[in-house]
């Protein structure tokens, strides 16, 4: 019963701090409310006793990412500027779709009934450990080791960006022009 | 399973891997001023490359069911590099003008072979993770190069809107895999669907699924995405979208529907029906109105993407081989057009339709292998593109789905108009400000001659479909 109270209160906090990061015209507001989500999200690991997972959670959502995107605000955007609201038919048409995705998925998730997985789950992290370096049935090296390719190739992207924008910058600054993207100039 | 069987089997994902560390070392081990020396070194390495991949693959499968691969899967990944060769020696000029002196032609190198390495992973994937793991690889880099030209706004918008709305693509997808995962208790394709087909929520997953992978291909309505990026991207970021990275999508998304979601069939081909009818009708009405040539083939792109999935819906062995075949025909096709818009954008920056008046009097031999790429993506015999539609169409109608038909023919008359518009432009107009004669470099001739080679070959020489055939029904 006390399982159920939390799990409900839990997912009440998720559902209002989600509606109010996408509604908040704030952008620094949008991604504290998006802090509680994820706070929330691993409160729901921890309830169902997933504990390296919601510490995972904690650590690297709540805590890297979270960092990562307040910083990326700070440097890109003016803290006190709000976001343009969205005009009235966008509004409608937003709400309206959401409202349709909600109700099919609630219809959906209440008339299937979920089969329970049976077994105790192994979350030992050791043995998470070596199911991540086993390369036989149910290992993860392969995953594992693309996943790191991804990252070889995000890091090179961010790395070319950042560098290749210099020497413009430099130019801009040289000839006056702003450094930033304003309103203004941006493309018509 | 043995460590020679991983290195045996999985030698594309291998080589293309090493290439990639190989061009990394480069980066950090050779001297700034000597950096344009890898570029020869990456080409050459991928001739290689490719060469290798033509020898025939076998059937496998490796990691748990995580990785598999058979002769068909491994003539797609062949498909794949001879598309991203071509790109290769079509942009050496642009890579060497614009990339080289800003110090970023290595990392063009190093993302575009991280792409096609996530293709492979995509196309071999066993379960859902490696699936989402090679979408991933193969969206996100692309985004970043679509935003190389930093100079331009337009190339930035480009990269900015693609990762935004991939990411959103990438999101529904993921809330289907995991609504089918809750379903089945499974990510392993094998297996995957066996007694849950009739639940509506896994339906519902999969259409979430399926939007994920129409966005990629850029099915209308999940299209919106394409002509500004494809306009606003460099031209060879533009044919990689449009060319390679669709091809392969398109290659897993039959192979997911043909084999892992074959029983759901129902649904799929009624979602597929709906899709192709939009996808080929709205395309080709918004090509009619483009007068900017990126923008144009990228509409031209979407509506090609619509007569695919008459191929799909056939499906069988028969209905697989004309996807294969049209997909191999489309990529000769426009990285040909776009080949030679990157040649009059190199030379003279104009890429508006206008600009090419009179382009035959100045420039007759760029101008024929437009003409050739414009007569095969029109579907005219004898070039390749007849009969890539032709088998698309007769396989659709060897199973019954002639009010389909009827509208694919339709599009292709539509289609017939405004491919001809450029055409007529370049060989009946005259101009007073004709483009000057272009010289192109060696690299871009290769580049372009293989495309005229790939069109005319497919045309005129059917054992390729055959060849094709007999992979598909081994599979199957």
């Amino acid at each position: 019963m006390t399982e159920r109270i939390i799990f409900y209160i839990l997912a009440f906090i998720m559902i209002v701090f989600s509606l109010m990061s996408v509604t908040s015209t704030k952008i620094i507001r949008s991604a504290i409310y998006l802090l509680g989500v994820l706070m929330a999200t691993a409160g729901l690991y921890f309830l169902f006793n997933l504990n390296f997972l919601g510490a995972i959670q904690l650590t690297v959502y709540a805590g890297g990412i979270m960092v990562l995107i307040v910083i990326a605000i700070l440097l890109t955007h003016h803290v006190g500027f709000g976001l343009p609201v969205p005009d009235k038919k966008h509004m409608i048409l937003g709400w309206l779709a959401a409202m349709i995705g909600i109700t099919i998925s609630f219809f959906q998730f209440t008339t299937h009934t979920f089969k329970p997985k049976i077994g105790n789950l192994d979350d030992r992290v050791s043995k998470m450990g070596a199911d991540m370096l086993h390369y036989g049935d149910g290992g993860f090296v392969l995953p594992f080791e693309v996943i790191s390719i991804l990252l070889l190739a995000g890091i090179i992207a961010a790395i070319t960006i950042a560098k290749g924008g210099i020497p413009h910058l430099k130019k801009r600054l040289k000839s006056g022009q702003p450094t930033t993207v304003s309103s203004s100039t941006k493309k018509q | 399973m043995n460590w020679i069987d991983i290195v045996t089997i999985m030698r594309d994902e291998w080589s293309i891997i090493g290439i990639l560390i190989l061009l990394l070392a480069g980066e950090i081990l050779v001297d700034k001023k000597q950096l344009s020396m890898l570029i020869p070194i990456a080409i050459g390495l991928f001739v290689l490359h490719t060469a290798m991949s033509f020898i025939p693959g076998d059937k496998a499968t490796l990691f748990g069911g995580m990785y598999r691969t058979n002769e068909m899967m491994h003539f797609m990944k062949a498909i794949l590099n001879v598309a991203v060769l071509i790109i290769l020696f079509q942009s050496y000029d642009w890579v060497k003008t614009t990339l080289l002196p800003n110090g970023m032609a290595n990392a063009f190198y190093m993302l575009l072979f991280a792409v096609l390495s996530g293709m492979y992973f995509l196309i071999s994937a066993g379960d859902f993770i490696m699936f989402f793991i090679g979408f991933e690889l193969s969206t996100l880099p692309i985004a970043a190069m679509a935003a190389f030209q930093l100079k331009e706004m337009r190339s930035t918008e480009a990269g900015i809107k693609l990762v935004l709305l991939a990411g959103l693509a990438s999101g529904i997808m993921l809330y289907g895999i995991s609504l089918m995962y809750a379903v089945t208790g499974t990510l392993y394709f094998d297996g995957f669907l066996s007694a849950y087909y009739h639940e509506p929520l896994l339906v519902f997953g999969f259409i979430l699924f399926l939007s994920g992978l129409a966005f990629k291909i850029s099915l209308v309505p999940f299209h919106f995405w394409a002509p500004d990026v494809y306009e606003g991207a460099p031209i060879a970021i533009t044919s990689l979208l449009s060319v390679v990275s669709k091809a392969a999508s398109v290659f897993i998304l039959m192979i997911l529907l043909l084999t892992v979601f074959k029983d759901l069939s129902d649904a799929w081909k009624m979602v597929l029906y709906i899709l192709a009818v939009l996808t080929m009708t709205i395309g080709n009405l918004f090509a009619l109105r483009q007068t900017n040539m990126k923008r144009f083939l990228a509409f031209s792109s979407i509506a090609q993407a619509g007569f695919i999935l008459l191929g799909i819906l056939a499906g069988g062995a028969v209905g697989a081989a004309t996807v294969i075949y049209f997909v191999l025909i489309y990529v000769f096709t426009n990285l040909g057009a776009f080949g030679v818009i990157q040649a009059i954008k190199d030379e003279s920056g104009k890429e508006d339709m206008t600009d090419y008046t009179g382009l035959y009097r100045t420039n007759p031999k760029l101008s024929l292998v437009l003409v050739l790429a414009l007569f095969s993506l029109a579907g005219i015999p004898p070039v390749a593109g007849f009969f890539g539609k032709f088998f698309l169409f007769s396989a659709a109608a060897g199973k019954g789905y002639y009010i389909l038909l009827i509208i694919a023919v339709i599009n292709v008359t539509i289609s017939l108009y405004y491919y001809l518009l450029p055409i007529r432009a370049m060989l009946l107009r005259t101009s007073d400000t004709p483009i000057p004669t272009t010289k192109s470099g060696n690299m871009m001739r290769i580049g372009l001659l293989i495309c005229v080679a790939g069109i005319m070959i497919l045309g005129l020489y059917s054992p390729v479909y055959s060849f094709v055939l007999g992979l598909t029904q081994s599979w199957l």
